[in-house]
C-alpha cells in the first residue's frame, strides 16, 4: 500500500525531471534577455547583437520587460538607487532566470570601490549566475560568455533562481542592511 | 458538420502551426543574411515557443487569463476556417466577413486582457492597435466589397476556384492589379510590420500589448501571433493568388509572400500613428475606392 | 387577451403605477416591473392575432407582423430596464410622475405599432413624445428636454403636415389605401415620403437631427436612458419602414433618376444614414462621458438600421430589421452596466473610473457581451444583422455606403473598447476598494439581456423567421434560411457552425492554458513600470485622451449644432426685434410708429 503511493511519487518525480531536462533544452537555446543598463557596459552589446558578432546565432535575443525576458545583464556598476531597481525587475521576472554580471563593477565595485554610493557585491543581493571579468568586457567575452551560461542551463547548473527562493531571508536581509527599505515611497525625501 | 470536420480540423491546424512557425524561423535566418549577419536556426522559433511555454508566469486576475485563452481560442478557431490549398476541414465558413470578424475576437480577447493586467503602456499600445485596424482595414474591406461584387462569392474557396480556372492571368493580382497592391499594403499593416508597428514599439512604449505577459501567457501569444499570420497572409494567397490547387503550390505561395513581406519591412522605418492612419486614408483607401469603381461600374477585369 | 385590452390595461397600468407611487415610490418602481412584464408575455402569447383589426373609440387598429415586432422589442426593453427602477427612485423629484411616464410612453408606443389609419399613428406619436419629453428632464440637464422636444416636434409637424396633405389627395386617412394610392403619383410620392419619413429620421437621430441623442441619452435618468436608445430611437425605423415598405416607394420611384442602381430619393436619404455612421463613429470616439459615447454609437447604428431598411431587398432588409432588436438589447443591456456603475460610484465619466471589474465582475461581464455584439463580432447577435447588412450592400455595390459602413464597423471597435479598457479595467482606485456590486434585482435584466444576446448569436433564426413573415407581407423574398444557415446570394453563414468551432478553438486553448504550470497571482500595481516605484493607482491608468493621436486628426471638424446654435440666435434676435418693434412701452418707439403711420397716410392717403 505505502510502496504504492511512494512509487507514485517517485515516477512522478522522474516524469517532472525528464520534462525539466526537455525544457532546459529549450531554455538554453531560447535565452531573451532584459539588461540593465547601469554603466558603461550597455556599450559593449550593440557589437555583440549586431552583424559582427550576432548574437541571434545562439538563439539569444533583446526584450522590452523584464517580465518576457530569461536573464537579466547587469552592465556595470550599481547605486544603492539603482540597485532597487535591479532588486525590483528581478523579482517581476518569470522562472527560471538567470543573471549575468558584467566586469569589475559587479564583482568587486571597480574603479568605484571606494565610492560611498556604490555597491561592491552584487551576489550579496541578487543571484548572479555568471560573472564576466573585465572592465569593461569585450564582445568576444561577452559571447564566450552566453556559451558557457547556455552549457550551464543545459547542464541544470544555472540554478541560482532556486538559491534565491530557498535563501531570500538572507538576500532580503543582505538588501535591507544596505538599503533600508527596496520599494521606497518616496525617494527625494530620503 | 460532425466530429470528424474537428479531427480534421484540428489536423489542418497543427499543419498551420508547423507551416507559419518554420517560415517565420526560416525569415529570420533570411533577415539575418540581408543583414550580413549568421542568424538563427530554422527552427529557433519552435523553441522559443516552447521555452515560453514551459517558464512559470504571473497573472493579474482572472480576465488577465481569460483573455489570453479567448484570444487564442478565436484566432484558432478563425485559422481552422482556412482551406489550406484543396483541403479544407469547414465547408461552407470561410466567408470572408465571418474570418475578418472572427479573427476580432481573438484580438479583443487579448485587448482586453493586457488592459486587464492594469499596466498604462499595455492600453496605449492596444489603442495604437485599434486605430491602426481602423487604418489599414477600411481600404481592405473596400477592395474586397468590389470583389464580392464582380464574382458573386465570398468565400475564400470560391475566390481561389474563380482564379484556377484561368491560369496565372486570372489571379486577381493581375486582373485587378490596384486593389492587389492596396490589399498588400493593407497587408503590412494587419501582420503588424514596419512601418506600421507602433503598436508594439518595444523601446518606447515597452512592446505595448505585450508588456506584462511572461511564460505560458506570453507563449500562447506568440502561438497566437503565427495563428493570425497565417489567417492573414492566407486571405490573400487565395484572394488574390489564386489559392492553390495543390498543397505544395500553396504552400510555396504563402512562403514567397510572406518571405516578400518581412524583406520590405526589414528595409523601412516606423511610421508614427497618426502618419499611418493618414496615409491609409490618403493613398490606399484612394486606390481601393478606384479600383472598386472601376468593377462596379465598368466591370473592367472581371472574367 | 386581445390586443385593444393589452393597450388599454397598459394604459391602466400606468395609472395604477401613479397611484402605487403616490404611497411608496418604490413599490410603485416595482409595479412598472410588473406590468411591463405581464404585457410582454401577452404580446408574445398573442402572435397568432396577427391580422386581427380593432377599434378603441374611433381608432382603428390592425395586428401586422411587423407592428408585433417592433412592440416585442420595445417591450422587452422597457420591461428589462423597469428592474432599475426602484433605486432611482429616491433620485427622481417627481417619482410618481416617472413611474406614469414610463408605462404610459411604453402603451403609446405599442398603440403606434398597430395603428391602422394615419390619425390614430399620430395621436400615439405625440402621446410618445410628449411623455418622454417630461421623462428627460428629471435627469440632469433641462436644456436636453428642449432639444429632444425641438427636434421631435420637428417630425412630428412633418408627419402631421404629410397626412393632411395625403388625406387632401388621397381622401382617406387608412394607411394602407393612403399609401398605395401614392404609387399612382410619383410626384407626390416622392414630398409625403420626404415629408413623412422626416419623423423618422428625427427620432433615429439621423444627420443633421442626431444633435438631441447624446443630450437626451447622456442626461435622462440612468434608468430612461436604455429605454430612449433601445426602444424610443426605434420608433424612426418604424416610420422609416412605413415610408418605404408600406408606401410602395421603389414602385413610384421606379421612373425616377438613378444613382448606382438607387432611385435619387432613396439614395439621398442613405446618404445622410452614411454620414450618420461615419458621424457617430466618430464622436463616440472622442466622448469622455460613457453615456454620451453609447449615445453617438446609437447615432452610428441608426445610420445601419437606416440604410438597410431603404435597401428593401432580402439581404439588408432583413439584416436591418434584425439589427434593430439586437441594437436595442445590447444597447439597453450597455447603458444598464454603466447605470450599475453610476449608481455605485455616482459618475459616468470615463476618466474618473477604473478597475471596476474587481468589483463588479457580472456587470463587467454584461457589458463585455453586449460590446461585442455592438461591435458585431461572432458569435453575438450583432454580427449577424451587420453580415447581412454588408452583403446586401455588396449584391448591389453601393460602394460608399459600404465604405461608410466598414468604418462604423471597425471604428465601433475603438469605441466600445475606451469604457471596457478605462472604467472596467485598469487600475482600480483606492477610494473604490470597497465599492459593491449590482445587487441581484439588477443582475436579472442584464442577465437575461446577455442571454438573449447570445441566444440570437447563435439562433438567428427563431428571429430571422420572424422577419421573414414581414418581408412576405409587402412582397419581397423573404430571406432563406436552411436550418441554422442563412443563405444569401453572395455567401452562408451559419452561425451555430460558427460558435460550435469558436467554441472548440476556445477548448483547445484552454486545455493548453491548464496543462502548463500555474500562475502566480500578483497585484494589479505590480506591473512594469520601467522599474520605477509608484503608489497612486489613479495615475497609473491610461483613461484621458483615450485615442489622442487619431482625435487629433479631426480635432477641427465642422460642427452642425455650431450651425444650428447660430440659427436658434437669428431666431432669437428676430423675436427680440419684434418685441422691441411691437410690444413696448419705450416712448421713443410710439414716436416711430406715429410717424410712420403719419407718413404712409401722408404719402398714400389719397389712395386709402
Amino acid at each position: 500500500m505505502f510502496n504504492i503511493v511512494e512509487d507514485t511519487q517517485k515516477t512522478r518525480e522522474d516524469t517532472r525531471k525528464t520534462w525539466e531536462k526537455i525544457a532546459d533544452y529549450f531554455r538554453a537555446n531560447s535565452i531573451w534577455m532584459k539588461w540593465y543598463c547601469t554603466g558603461c557596459g550597455a556599450m559593449e552589446m550593440p557589437p555583440t547583437m549586431t552583424s559582427r558578432f550576432d548574437m541571434e546565432q545562439l538563439g539569444m535575443g533583446p526584450m522590452a520587460t523584464p517580465r518576457q525576458a530569461d536573464v537579466l545583464l547587469i552592465t556595470g556598476y550599481l547605486s544603492a538607487k539603482t540597485l532597487r531597481r535591479v532588486i525590483y525587475s528581478y523579482e517581476q521576472m518569470q522562472d527560471p532566470k538567470y543573471v549575468i554580471g558584467f566586469g569589475s563593477c559587479t564583482l568587486n565595485g571597480g574603479i568605484y570601490f571606494d565610492s560611498y554610493a556604490t555597491m561592491t557585491r552584487l551576489d550579496h543581493y541578487i543571484p548572479v549566475d555568471l560573472y564576466i571579468a573585465g572592465c569593461m568586457p569585450r564582445p568576444e567575452a561577452i559571447m564566450n560568455a552566453f556559451d558557457t551560461l547556455i552549457a550551464m542551463i543545459k547542464k541544470g547548473e544555472a540554478k541560482g533562481w532556486k538559491h534565491y527562493q530557498d535563501n531570500y531571508e538572507w538576500y532580503n536581509a543582505n538588501q535591507i542592511h544596505s538599503l533600508k527599505e527596496v520599494r521606497v515611497k518616496d525617494e527625494f525625501h530620503e | 458538420m460532425n466530429l470528424m470536420n474537428l479531427i480534421y480540423a484540428f489536423g489542418l491546424l497543427l499543419f498551420a502551426f508547423v507551416l507559419q512557425t518554420s517560415i517565420t524561423g526560416i525569415n529570420r535566418k533570411v533577415i539575418a543574411r540581408l543583414q550580413r549577419r549568421r542568424g538563427p536556426r530554422w527552427f529557433q522559433q519552435f523553441i522559443d515557443i516552447f521555452k515560453a511555454l514551459s517558464k512559470s508566469s504571473t497573472s493579474h486576475g482572472w480576465i488577465f487569463d481569460f483573455g489570453v485563452v479567448m484570444a487564442l481560442g478565436g484566432i484558432m478557431a478563425t485559422a481552422m476556417f482556412i482551406p489550406i490549398g484543396p483541403l479544407q476541414a469547414l465547408p461552407g465558413l470561410d466567408n470572408i466577413f465571418i474570418i475578418a470578424y472572427v479573427l476580432a475576437v481573438g484580438m479583443l480577447g487579448m485587448a482586453m486582457s493586457a488592459s486587464g493586467s492594469g499596466n498604462p503602456w499595455a492600453s496605449i499600445g492596444v489603442s495604437r492597435a485599434l486605430t491602426n485596424m481602423l487604418a489599414y482595414d477600411i481600404p481592405f474591406m473596400v477592395v474586397i466589397f468590389g470583389l464580392i461584387f464582380a464574382y458573386d462569392t465570398s468565400s475564400l474557396s470560391g475566390f481561389a476556384a474563380i482564379q484556377q480556372e484561368g491560369g496565372i492571368l486570372g489571379w486577381n493580382i493581375i486582373r485587378f492589379p490596384l486593389g492587389g497592391l492596396v490589399a498588400m499594403i493593407s497587408l503590412q499593416g494587419m501582420l503588424g510590420k514596419k512601418p506600421f508597428d507602433s503598436f508594439i514599439a518595444p523601446a518606447e512604449i515597452a512592446s505595448g500589448p505585450m508588456v506584462e505577459y511572461g511564460g505560458r501567457h506570453l507563449g500562447m501569444l506568440f502561438l497566437l501571433h503565427e495563428f493570425q499570420t497565417f489567417v492573414e497572409v492566407s486571405l490573400i494567397v487565395h484572394i488574390f493568388f489564386g489559392g492553390g490547387a495543390t498543397v505544395l503550390e500553396y504552400v510555396v505561395k504563402y512562403a514567397l509572400i510572406y518571405t516578400f513581406m518581412n524583406i520590405v519591412s526589414n528595409i523601412l522605418p516606423r511610421f508614427k500613428i497618426d502618419q499611418a492612419v493618414t496615409f491609409f486614408y490618403k493613398v490606399p483607401l484612394a486606390l481601393a475606392m478606384i479600383q472598386s469603381l472601376l468593377i462596379i461600374v465598368t466591370g473592367l477585369g472581371v472574367a | 387577451m386581445s390586443f385593444d385590452l393589452l393597450i388599454l390595461m397598459m394604459f391602466a397600468g400606468a395609472f395604477l403605477a401613479y397611484l402605487i407611487s403616490k404611497s411608496n415610490s418604490e413599490a410603485g418602481g416595482i409595479s412598472t416591473v410588473v406590468i411591463s412584464l405581464i404585457s410582454l408575455v401577452l404580446l408574445l402569447l398573442g402572435k397568432s392575432q396577427v391580422g386581427n383589426e380593432f377599434a378603441i373609440l374611433y381608432m382603428t387598429f390592425k395586428v401586422t407582423t411587423i407592428g408585433w415586432y417592433f412592440s416585442a422589442v420595445m417591450i422587452l426593453v422597457y420591461s428589462m430596464t423597469s428592474f432599475f427602477n426602484s433605486y432611482w427612485m429616491k433620485q427622481m423629484l417627481y417619482p410618481n410622475a416617472y413611474n406614469f411616464l414610463y408605462l404610459f410612453s411604453l402603451a403609446g408606443t405599442v398603440g403606434l405599432f398597430f395603428a391602422a389609419d394615419l390619425v390614430t399613428l399620430f395621436i400615439f406619436w405625440e402621446m410618445v413624445v410628449w411623455s418622454s419629453t417630461f421623462i428627460v428632464p428629471l435627469g440632469k440637464s433641462r436644456r436636453a428636454a428642449v432639444v429632444y422636444y425641438t427636434i421631435s416636434s420637428i417630425g412630428s409637424m412633418a408627419t402631421l403636415y404629410a397626412i393632411m396633405l395625403l388625406h387632401a389627395k388621397s381622401g382617406t386617412f387608412i394607411i394602407s389605401e393612403a399609401f398605395a394610392w401614392l404609387a399612382t403619383d410619383p410626384t407626390m410620392a416622392t414630398i409625403v415620403f420626404f415629408i413623412f419619413i422626416l419623423a423618422g429620421l428625427t427620432k433615429i437621430g439621423i444627420f443633421p437631427f442626431h444633435i438631441w441623442l447624446p443630450l437626451a441619452h447622456g442626461s435622462a435618468p440612468h434608468t430612461f436612458s436604455p429605454v430612449l436608445s433601445g426602444g424610443l430611437v426605434k420608433m424612426g425605423a418604424f416610420i422609416a419602414y412605413m415610408s418605404v415598405g408600406v408606401l410602395p416607394a421603389y414602385q413610384a420611384f421606379s421612373g425616377s433618376l438613378k444613382i448606382m442602381g438607387m432611385p435619387i430619393q432613396i439614395y439621398l436619404l442613405m446618404v445622410l444614414g452614411a454620414i450618420s455612421i461615419v458621424l457617430g463613429t466618430l464622436m463616440a470616439i472622442k466622448q469622455d462621458d460613457a453615456k454620451k459615447l453609447i449615445a453617438y454609437s446609437s447615432v452610428a447604428n441608426g445610420g445601419y438600421i437606416l440604410i438597410g431598411i431603404l435597401m428593401m431587398d432580402q439581404l439588408s432588409c432583413a439584416g436591418s430589421l434584425m439589427h434593430l432588436f439586437n441594437h436595442a438589447i445590447a444597447s439597453a443591456a450597455a447603458f444598464l452596466t454603466i447605470a450599475v456603475v453610476a449608481h455605485r460610484t455616482g459618475t459616468t465619466k470615463i476618466s474618473e473610473l477604473g478597475g471596476m471589474i474587481h468589483r463588479m465582475p457580472v456587470t463587467f461581464t454584461v457589458y463585455l457581451i453586449s460590446i461585442i455584439s455592438l461591435a458585431g463580432i461572432p458569435p453575438m447577435g450583432g454580427f449577424v444583422s451587420k453580415w447581412l447588412i454588408i452583403q446586401g450592400l455588396a449584391d448591389k455595390g453601393l460602394l460608399f455606403m459600404a465604405l461608410a459602413a466598414f468604418f462604423g464597423s471597425i471604428g465601433s471597435f475603438l469605441y466600445v473598447f475606451r469604457p471596457l479598457a478605462a472604467v472596467f479595467l485598469g487600475q482600480l482606485a483606492p477610494k473604490n476598494y470597497e465599492l459593491e456590486g449590482a445587487t441581484l434585482m439588477m443582475k436579472i435584466p442584464m442577465v437575461i439581456l446577455s442571454a438573449l444576446i447570445i441566444f440570437f448569436g447563435v439562433f438567428p433564426r427563431y428571429i430571422l423567421e420572424v422577419i421573414g413573415e414581414i418581408q412576405s407581407s409587402i412582397g419581397i423574398t423573404p430571406i432563406q434560411l436552411e436550418g441554422n444557415a442563412i443563405q444569401a446570394i453572395n455567401g452562408l453563414l451559419n452561425s451555430y457552425h460558427v460558435f460550435v468551432i469558436f467554441g472548440f478553438g476556445f477548448l483547445i486553448s484552454l486545455a493548453i492554458f491548464m496543462l502548463l504550470q500555474k500562475s502566480r497571482k500578483v497585484g494589479l500595481m505590480d506591473t512594469f513600470t520601467s522599474a520605477e516605484f509608484i503608489h497612486t493607482p489613479e495615475l497609473y491608468h491610461y483613461s484621458h485622451d483615450f485615442y489622442a493621436p487619431f482625435e487629433r486628426l479631426y480635432k477641427n471638424h465642422p460642427s452642425v449644432e455650431n450651425f444650428l446654435v447660430n440659427i436658434a440666435n437669428k431666431f432669437d434676435e428676430l423675436g427680440q426685434m419684434v418685441n422691441a418693434l411691437f410690444f413696448s412701452h419705450k416712448p421713443s418707439i410710439t414716436v416711430f410708429w406715429i410717424t410712420v403711420v403719419t407718413a404712409i397716410i401722408y404719402l398714400g392717403g389719397a389712395r386709402i
